[in-house]
């Protein structure tokens, strides 16, 4: 095949410069709807089942699952309807790509979704939108009707014969409904409280039909697998993860923002010559590599590949890659506090360990952090997040309990200074 | 059939279930393999958020929650070793930091999960010293059930049991966290024909009926088999009785006739049993009209001598008897007795009917209707015809039931009688016209069998012994045979020397 693929790297972002490109005409004049076209025309369920499993992509919603795979669990033999879900939810503190991917390129979206539906064979797509998204559900709403009156979606997909609509459903403020189970319970009408697995979604998801859920991003990498072929994606990223990402660097940084580069890139890369490094000269003391839920890196542990094969070695994962970028005049137990405050607040509360133990979590971080901690309360805190982990309904407890793990793990003498000197070391940079 | 491993213990279990449902099924859940369980409830739908009943499947890495967890063959579980006890303990930890362990004052206390459950697992006090959550202590969630917030540790029986039994669904969680906490709906207060059912599956001391709060610490109550007199349903209760006095009913599993349920309506009848109105006394009426208070010997005396005068006079025709459907088929055996001894084949028994719904409440307001009917007792219409038509000088009536509208309407009817023989329970407006009035001993006072609207015959002991002296009907009606030098086969006393 003697003809050499351009090297893009940025190939998600590529035209996101251009406010053309959110509507139909300026994505169809990047040739945006032809891959979706000549798949949907020309291959069979079979064929794009396979072509998207020896991809290799995995889930960008924070578990990092083989997406091809998860598509491949769809039972095609049933009659009546099955869907697939797009989960917009994004509520991870430190994550803000799907946004992006929504604003600069709703129909890029779209045509990933068109991929998957066909070969999954699902009517409808459910785009499941955190509530707080208000602008990316105007931007998506207007290019979902665009489509719809262009003959994109609809009875006639692209002239395929293919039939799929794409419904935007707007959830309501919270964080659990990002989990794919709370948010087919928020979907269903109901409070979003993640379900009992099994039965897992391919089997019994939205209104008791097989669903498959997946990240914005997922989905918006499937059009250019398809466009330039397995053996270019796989030539970016790592062997076990192909593919770019959006890094979102947000924290003590020079240019905090989005980057799209190969899975594996090096955090400290990412950090300091991307994101230009932490500002003022000052040193850089810890990261978190995706999302508060992550376990966070102190400064000696960057220069790991940021793809889950390696992370998982420093104890991390890349979570939805969202890097959050600590320098040292942060006090690590008042980030204990913010976190901790956060999973009180949004755990749904159904099981006991969650319920309790993330409140609990929260009052010994505050009380340490005002002075009032006692050596015994890091270890009530080590054991009550190890009481919670692994035990309950959904992924919800462990990603209450692993920061809290690594903050102690990496950084018990501060915890211990702040009990010795019964108050905070760190002048204080705002109110708890 | 599956075979499963238990504590080294092979059981034969159905496919289909979960490792609780098949251990409840067997039997030996809580009665030999102890898996501690908060949320789990037989009757209804698998919640699994308590994370209470984790045990150990072998060759699964994670430890399981045994009431989500489907039998498999070959399966060996255990549910007592270290690894299962401290996540266990974990748990309990965790679901006492913010309940405020008022054992003492609690109502709870004596039969409540949490509490049994932290002697086997807890430290009772955790270690927390953060202030715990401070919530309502008493909310009105209805007319019957009072809760408290502190000590909700929100298994959300409650409010799947308003969902899924009597579909009512007036209960929520709301909020969401450790802010999570059960109510209503603003103007939709609980409020169904089930509503106290909620008090009994709660596992901790949140939810209260008003009816039963603070009456009794439930170690001072004894708790004896009974069946519900409400309907022809026959639920089975435990009878809870203090002091001589019967305190409460509440649920005795059968899964045959009530589940786990009992109808608010059939709970509170108990309430009949030491009610103001029982009639207490013989009496009799005297030379002036009035009834006046004797003895059991002259008031049976007094009855045979009227049927007898009335048999001497115009044959054993004249002598009828109408008994309630409360009665026992024990009783209801010996009145067929003595009527056949006197010759008289006029009886009837009236059953009071009133609505009925698809989940327990039968329309026959009485427990033993369908007893009534095998025992060759019909409707009292013919019966009725033969009073106002004067062919009956003699009455013996079991029970109240015939002034209901539905029959008799008003006492009246029976003023021209010769005789009006009145064994009941409770004091109503037949004493008006009664000649002769005998207290009678309630289900719960006597024991004896009754025949359900299926046809199941219920058998159960006396629970107390009522206030005054009274005996039972059919040994009442027995004492008037042998007055009357009649012998009645007393089946009763053999039925109850046979069960
Ligand atoms: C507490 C919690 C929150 C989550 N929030 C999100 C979210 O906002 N967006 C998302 O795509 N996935 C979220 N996930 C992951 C989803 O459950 C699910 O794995 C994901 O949507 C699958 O998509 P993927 O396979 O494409 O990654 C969350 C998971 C948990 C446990
Ligand atoms: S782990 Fe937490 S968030 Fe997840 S279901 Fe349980 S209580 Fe809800
Ligand atoms: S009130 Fe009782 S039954 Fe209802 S959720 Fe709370 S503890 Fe459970
Ligand atoms: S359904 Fe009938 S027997 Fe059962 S509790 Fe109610 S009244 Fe009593
Ligand atoms: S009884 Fe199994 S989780 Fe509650």
């Amino acid at each position: 095949m003697g003809h050499r693929v351009p090297h893009v790297t940025h190939y998600l972002t590529e035209h996101f410069a251009d406010p053309g490109y959110t509507t139909l005409s300026g994505y169809r004049a990047q040739g945006g709807y032809e891959t979706a076209r000549r798949v949907l025309a020309e291959q069979s369920p079979e064929e794009v089942i396979g072509t998207l499993k020896n991809a290799g992509l995995k889930g960008r919603g924070g578990a990092g699952f083989d997406a091809g795979l998860k598509w491949s669990f769809m039972p095609r033999d049933q009659a009546g309807p099955s869907y697939l879900v797009c989960n917009a939810d994004e509520s991870e503190p430190g994550s803000f790509k799907d946004r992006v991917l929504m604003e600069r390129g709703p129909h890029q979206l779209l045509e990933g979704i068109l991929i998957p539906a066909f070969a999954t064979g699902a009517a409808t797509t459910f785009l499941y939108i955190r509530g707080e998204y208000a602008e990316p559900a105007r931007i998506l709403q207007r290019a979902i009707d665009e489509a719809t009156a262009g003959g994109v979606l609809g009875s006639n997909v692209l002239g395929t014969g293919f039939a799929h609509q794409v419904v935007l459903v707007r959830g309501a403020g919270a964080y659990i409904c990002g989990e794919e189970t709370g948010l087919l319970e928020s979907l269903e009408g109901k409070k979003g409280q993640p379900r009992r697995k099994p039965p897992y979604p391919a089997e019994c998801g939205a209104f008791g039909r097989p669903t498959t859920v997946n990240n914005v991003e997922t989905f918006c990498h499937v059009p250019h697998v398809f466009a330039r072929g397995v053996d270019w994606f796989r030539s970016i990223g790592t062997e076990e993860s192909p593919g770019t990402t959006l890094f979102g660097v947000s924290g003590h940084v020079e240019r905090p923002g989005l980057y799209e580069l190969p899975l594996g890139t090096r955090l400290d890369e990412i950090i300091f010559e991307h994101a230009g490094g932490v500002p003022g000269g000052r040193k850089l003391k810890a990261a978190i590599p995706g999302g508060v839920s992550m376990p966070l890196l102190p400064a000696g542990h960057l220069d790991v590949p940021m793809a889950n094969e390696f992370l998982r070695e420093h104890g991390s994962s890349l979570g939805t890659g969202g890097v959050i970028v600590m320098d040292e005049t942060t006090c690590m137990v008042r980030v204990g506090c913010v976190i901790s405050e956060f999973f009180r607040d949004e755990s749904c509360g159904q099981c006991t360990q969650c319920r309790e133990g993330t409140g609990w979590l929260h009052k010994l971080m505050l009380r340490i952090e005002r002075g009032g901690g006692t050596e015994a309360d890091l270890d009530v805190l080590e054991d009550v997040a190890g009481k919670m982990e692994g035990q309950t309904i959904c992924a919800f407890a462990d990603a209450a309990a692993w920061p809290v793990q690594a903050l102690l793990r990496h950084f018990r003498s501060e915890f211990l200074e702040h009990v010795r000197a019964e108050k905070c070391p760190f002048p204080e940079s705002f109110e708890l | 059939m599956l075979r499963i491993t238990v504590d080294g213990t092979a059981y034969e279990v159905e496919e289909g279930l979960t490792l609780l449902q098949a251990l409840d099924d067997l039997g030996v859940l809580m009665k030999g393999v102890d898996i501690p369980h908060y949320c789990w409830h037989p009757k209804l739908s698998i919640d699994g958020s308590c994370r209470m009943c984790q045990v150990e499947v072998e060759g699964v890495p994670k430890l399981q929650i045994a009431c989500d967890t489907p039998v498999r063959d070959g399966m060996v579980v255990h549910t007592g070793n270290e690894r299962v006890r401290k996540a266990r303990e974990g748990v309990m930890e965790l679901m006492l930091v913010n309940h405020p362990l008022d054992c003492p004052i609690c109502d709870q206390a004596g039969e409540c999960k949490l509490q049994d459950y932290a002697f086997d697992y807890g430290q009772m006090h955790t270690r927390t010293r953060e202030p715990r959550r401070a919530l309502k202590k008493r909310v009105d969630l209805g007319a019957t059930i009072v809760f408290d917030q502190e000590r909700c540790i929100l298994c959300r029986r409650c409010v799947r049991f308003c969902r899924e039994i009597p579909g009512t669904s007036e209960l929520a969680i709301t909020q969401r966290g450790d802010r999570s906490t059960v109510e209503t709906f603003p103007g939709k207060p609980l409020e169904n024909d089930y509503s106290m059912n909620v008090a009994d599956i709660c596992p901790v001391g949140a939810l209260t009926t008003r009816d039963f709060r603070f009456k009794v610490r439930v170690w001072f109550l004894e708790e004896v088999p009974g069946i519900c007199t409400g309907c022809s349903r026959g639920c089975n209760v435990h009878v809870g009785v203090a002091d001589d006095q019967v305190r409460r009913y509440t649920p005795r599993r059968n899964d045959e006739v009530n589940d786990t349920w009992l109808c608010d309506y059939g709970r509170m009848t108990y309430q009949e049993i030491g009610a103001p109105d029982r009639i207490s006394e013989p009496a009799v009426r005297g030379d002036a009209g009035q009834l006046v208070g004797t003895t059991l010997e002259q008031a049976v005396e007094c009855a045979a001598q009227l049927m007898r005068t009335a048999v001497e006079k115009e044959g054993p025709g004249v002598v009828a008897a109408l008994a309630s459907a409360h009665a026992t088929n024990e009783d209801l055996a010996a009145l067929r007795g003595l009527l056949a001894a006197l010759g008289s084949e006029t009886h009837g028994v009236p059953i009071v009917t009133g609505p009925a719904d698809a989940l327990l409440i039968r329309p026959e307001k009485a427990a033993n209707a369908e007893g009534a009917r095998v025992a060759g007792f019909g409707e009292p219409g013919l019966l009725l015809d033969k009073i106002r038509g004067g062919g009956v000088r003699v009455l013996i009536v079991l029970g109240h039931d015939i002034i209901h509208e539905q029959f008799l309407g008003s006492p009246e009817a029976l003023a021209a009688l010769d005789g009006v023989i009145l064994l009941d329970t409770h004091r109503s407006r037949l004493e008006q016209v009664a000649h002769v009035v005998i207290p009678a001993r309630h289900l719960a006072e006597k024991g004896g069998t009754v025949t359900n609207f299926e046809g199941r015959v219920q058998a159960v002991p006396a629970a107390l012994e009522p206030a005054f002296e009274a005996v039972a009907e059919a040994q009442v009606l027995a004492r008037i045979a042998s007055a009357l030098d009649l012998s009645i086969s007393d089946e009763s006393e053999r039925k109850r020397e046979t069960d």
